[in-house]
Protein backbone atom coordinates (compact mmCIF):
# COMPACT_ATOMS: atom_id res chain seq x y z
CA UNK A 1 0.00 0.00 0.00
CA UNK A 2 3.01 2.22 0.51
CA UNK A 3 4.03 1.68 -3.09
CA UNK A 4 0.58 2.78 -4.23
CA UNK A 5 0.94 5.94 -2.17
CA UNK A 6 4.33 6.63 -3.70
CA UNK A 7 2.97 6.15 -7.20
CA UNK A 8 0.08 8.48 -6.47
CA UNK A 9 2.38 11.12 -5.01
CA UNK A 10 4.73 10.97 -7.98
CA UNK A 11 1.75 11.27 -10.30
CA UNK A 12 0.52 14.30 -8.33
CA UNK A 13 3.94 15.92 -8.59
CA UNK A 14 4.02 15.30 -12.31
CA UNK A 15 0.53 16.72 -12.77
CA UNK A 16 1.44 19.87 -10.80
CA UNK A 17 4.59 20.33 -12.88
CA UNK A 18 2.63 19.82 -16.08
CA UNK A 19 0.09 22.39 -14.96
CA UNK A 20 2.88 24.88 -14.23
CA UNK A 21 4.44 24.29 -17.64
CA UNK A 22 1.10 24.80 -19.36
CA UNK A 23 0.54 27.93 -17.31
CA UNK A 24 3.81 29.39 -18.56
CA UNK A 25 2.36 29.18 -22.07
CA UNK A 26 -0.48 31.41 -20.94
CA UNK A 27 1.95 33.81 -19.29
CA UNK A 28 3.94 33.91 -22.52
CA UNK A 29 1.00 34.35 -24.87
CA UNK A 30 -1.65 36.03 -22.77
CA UNK A 31 -2.62 39.07 -24.78
CA UNK A 32 -3.06 41.50 -21.94
CA UNK A 33 -1.40 42.05 -18.61
CA UNK A 34 -4.64 41.01 -16.90
CA UNK A 35 -4.26 37.50 -18.26
CA UNK A 36 -0.75 37.43 -16.86
CA UNK A 37 -2.05 38.69 -13.52
CA UNK A 38 -4.56 35.85 -13.37
CA UNK A 39 -1.86 33.41 -14.41
CA UNK A 40 0.44 34.65 -11.66
CA UNK A 41 -2.34 34.09 -9.13
CA UNK A 42 -2.76 30.53 -10.37
CA UNK A 43 1.01 30.11 -10.30
CA UNK A 44 1.05 31.04 -6.61
CA UNK A 45 -1.62 28.41 -6.02
CA UNK A 46 0.46 25.88 -7.96
CA UNK A 47 3.56 26.73 -5.91
CA UNK A 48 1.52 26.09 -2.77
CA UNK A 49 0.38 22.81 -4.32
CA UNK A 50 3.93 21.77 -5.17
CA UNK A 51 5.20 22.53 -1.68
CA UNK A 52 2.25 20.55 -0.33
CA UNK A 53 3.09 17.54 -2.48
CA UNK A 54 6.72 17.73 -1.36
CA UNK A 55 5.71 18.00 2.28
CA UNK A 56 3.39 15.02 1.90
CA UNK A 57 5.96 12.91 0.07
CA UNK A 58 8.80 13.48 2.53
CA UNK A 59 6.60 13.99 5.63
CA UNK A 60 8.39 17.20 6.50
CA UNK A 61 6.53 20.07 8.06
CA UNK A 62 9.12 22.80 7.77
CA UNK A 63 7.76 24.18 4.50
CA UNK A 64 4.17 24.61 5.63
CA UNK A 65 4.90 28.11 6.86
CA UNK A 66 6.16 28.96 3.37
CA UNK A 67 2.85 27.67 2.03
CA UNK A 68 1.09 29.96 4.48
CA UNK A 69 3.07 33.02 3.44
CA UNK A 70 2.54 32.38 -0.28
CA UNK A 71 -1.17 31.81 0.23
CA UNK A 72 -1.33 35.04 2.20
CA UNK A 73 0.74 37.28 -0.06
CA UNK A 74 0.31 35.69 -3.47
CA UNK A 75 -2.48 38.02 -4.46
CA UNK A 76 -0.47 41.22 -4.05
CA UNK A 77 1.38 40.81 -7.35
CA UNK A 78 -1.82 40.47 -9.29
CA UNK A 79 -3.37 43.40 -7.43
CA UNK A 80 -0.34 45.53 -8.29
CA UNK A 81 -0.53 44.58 -11.95
CA UNK A 82 -4.26 45.24 -12.11
CA UNK A 83 -3.96 48.54 -10.33
CA UNK A 84 -0.88 50.12 -11.84
CA UNK A 85 0.07 48.41 -15.09
CA UNK A 86 -3.01 47.04 -16.78
CA UNK A 87 -4.83 50.37 -16.93
CA UNK A 88 -2.09 51.68 -19.23
CA UNK A 89 -1.79 48.49 -21.23
CA UNK A 90 -3.16 48.38 -24.76
CA UNK A 91 -3.39 44.76 -25.80
CA UNK A 92 -4.20 43.49 -29.23
CA UNK A 93 -6.90 40.92 -28.60
CA UNK A 94 -6.71 39.52 -32.12
CA UNK A 95 -3.03 38.65 -31.94
CA UNK A 96 -3.44 35.43 -30.00
CA UNK A 97 -7.10 34.43 -30.02
CA UNK B 1 -3.47 1.04 14.20
CA UNK B 2 -0.83 0.60 11.55
CA UNK B 3 -3.47 -0.41 9.04
CA UNK B 4 -5.33 2.81 9.70
CA UNK B 5 -2.15 4.77 9.12
CA UNK B 6 -1.69 3.10 5.77
CA UNK B 7 -5.31 3.77 4.86
CA UNK B 8 -4.87 7.42 5.82
CA UNK B 9 -1.72 7.58 3.70
CA UNK B 10 -3.52 6.13 0.72
CA UNK B 11 -6.53 8.43 1.05
CA UNK B 12 -4.20 11.39 1.48
CA UNK B 13 -2.32 10.46 -1.66
CA UNK B 14 -5.58 10.10 -3.55
CA UNK B 15 -6.66 13.54 -2.36
CA UNK B 16 -3.33 15.01 -3.41
CA UNK B 17 -3.61 13.51 -6.88
CA UNK B 18 -7.21 14.68 -7.27
CA UNK B 19 -6.25 18.19 -6.17
CA UNK B 20 -3.43 18.24 -8.70
CA UNK B 21 -5.84 17.07 -11.41
CA UNK B 22 -8.30 19.83 -10.46
CA UNK B 23 -5.45 22.34 -10.73
CA UNK B 24 -4.51 20.93 -14.13
CA UNK B 25 -8.11 21.25 -15.33
CA UNK B 26 -8.12 24.89 -14.23
CA UNK B 27 -4.90 25.54 -16.12
CA UNK B 28 -6.31 23.88 -19.23
CA UNK B 29 -9.31 26.18 -18.89
CA UNK B 30 -6.94 29.13 -18.64
CA UNK B 31 -5.33 28.06 -21.88
CA UNK B 32 -8.50 27.44 -23.83
CA UNK B 33 -10.98 30.08 -22.72
CA UNK B 34 -11.20 33.21 -24.84
CA UNK B 35 -11.12 36.32 -22.66
CA UNK B 36 -10.18 37.70 -19.27
CA UNK B 37 -13.43 37.10 -17.42
CA UNK B 38 -13.83 33.48 -18.45
CA UNK B 39 -10.16 32.85 -17.72
CA UNK B 40 -10.72 34.36 -14.30
CA UNK B 41 -13.53 31.90 -13.68
CA UNK B 42 -11.26 29.05 -14.72
CA UNK B 43 -8.52 30.35 -12.45
CA UNK B 44 -10.69 29.94 -9.37
CA UNK B 45 -10.58 26.18 -9.89
CA UNK B 46 -7.01 25.51 -8.67
CA UNK B 47 -7.17 28.36 -6.19
CA UNK B 48 -10.10 27.00 -4.20
CA UNK B 49 -10.91 23.34 -4.80
CA UNK B 50 -7.39 22.35 -5.76
CA UNK B 51 -5.86 23.90 -2.67
CA UNK B 52 -8.62 22.43 -0.49
CA UNK B 53 -8.06 18.88 -1.74
CA UNK B 54 -4.28 19.22 -1.61
CA UNK B 55 -4.20 20.52 1.93
CA UNK B 56 -6.61 17.80 3.02
CA UNK B 57 -4.25 15.26 1.52
CA UNK B 58 -1.21 16.78 3.21
CA UNK B 59 -3.07 16.84 6.54
CA UNK B 60 -3.93 13.15 6.17
CA UNK B 61 -0.30 12.34 5.41
CA UNK B 62 1.23 14.36 8.24
CA UNK B 63 -1.39 13.62 10.93
CA UNK B 64 -0.40 16.28 13.42
CA UNK B 65 -2.73 18.88 14.84
CA UNK B 66 -0.23 21.71 14.50
CA UNK B 67 0.14 20.96 10.81
CA UNK B 68 -3.62 20.68 10.41
CA UNK B 69 -3.94 24.15 11.93
CA UNK B 70 -1.30 25.57 9.60
CA UNK B 71 -2.98 24.01 6.58
CA UNK B 72 -6.35 25.32 7.70
CA UNK B 73 -4.79 28.78 7.83
CA UNK B 74 -3.43 28.24 4.31
CA UNK B 75 -6.91 27.42 3.05
CA UNK B 76 -8.41 30.33 4.98
CA UNK B 77 -6.04 32.91 3.56
CA UNK B 78 -6.25 31.48 0.08
CA UNK B 79 -10.03 31.70 0.16
CA UNK B 80 -9.80 35.18 1.65
CA UNK B 81 -7.32 36.75 -0.74
CA UNK B 82 -8.01 35.22 -4.15
CA UNK B 83 -11.43 36.93 -4.55
CA UNK B 84 -9.77 40.29 -3.85
CA UNK B 85 -7.38 39.86 -6.74
CA UNK B 86 -10.06 38.42 -9.00
CA UNK B 87 -12.35 41.33 -8.21
CA UNK B 88 -9.69 43.91 -9.05
CA UNK B 89 -8.67 42.12 -12.24
CA UNK B 90 -12.28 41.81 -13.42
CA UNK B 91 -12.95 45.44 -12.62
CA UNK B 92 -9.94 46.63 -14.59
CA UNK B 93 -10.93 44.28 -17.42
CA UNK B 94 -14.33 45.90 -17.51
CA UNK B 95 -12.85 49.36 -17.36
CA UNK B 96 -10.42 48.78 -20.20
CA UNK B 97 -12.98 47.00 -22.34
CA UNK B 98 -11.49 43.50 -22.32
CA UNK B 99 -14.71 41.69 -21.59
CA UNK B 100 -14.75 39.49 -24.62
CA UNK B 101 -16.15 39.71 -28.11
CA UNK B 102 -19.87 39.71 -27.47
CA UNK B 103 -21.95 41.96 -25.25
CA UNK B 104 -22.35 41.11 -21.60
CA UNK B 105 -25.63 39.57 -20.51
CA UNK B 106 -25.75 41.71 -17.40
CA UNK B 107 -23.58 44.74 -16.81
CA UNK B 108 -23.81 46.17 -13.33
CA UNK B 109 -20.95 48.58 -13.98
CA UNK B 110 -22.53 50.03 -17.10
CA UNK B 111 -22.77 53.60 -15.90
CA UNK B 112 -19.38 53.75 -14.26
CA UNK B 113 -17.03 54.84 -16.99
CA UNK B 114 -16.36 51.93 -19.27
CA UNK B 115 -13.79 52.75 -21.93
CA UNK B 116 -13.71 50.94 -25.20
CA UNK B 117 -10.06 51.28 -26.12
CA UNK B 118 -8.22 51.24 -22.84
CA UNK B 119 -7.58 53.93 -20.30
CA UNK B 120 -4.80 56.43 -20.07
CA UNK B 121 -4.44 55.87 -16.35
CA UNK B 122 -6.42 55.49 -13.19
CA UNK B 123 -9.64 57.41 -13.42
CA UNK B 124 -10.55 59.83 -10.66
CA UNK B 125 -14.15 58.67 -10.54
CA UNK B 126 -13.94 57.26 -7.04
CA UNK B 127 -16.10 54.32 -7.94
CA UNK B 128 -13.71 51.80 -6.50
CA UNK B 129 -10.14 51.02 -5.82
CA UNK B 130 -9.63 49.09 -9.02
Amino acid sequence: MTEASDILLNAALGVVLLAGALLLIRVWRGPSMLDRAISIDVMAALIVAGIGVHAAATRTRYYLSIMLVIAFLGFTSSVGIARFIAVRDRPNPKAHP
Amino acid sequence: MNTWHEVADLIGSLLLLSGALVALSGVIGLLRLPDVLTRSSAATNPQTLGILLLTAGVALRLRSWVDVGTLALVVFFQLLTSPVAAHLVARVAHRTGQTGAGPLLRDDLAGQGRQATGGEGPEPDGSGTG
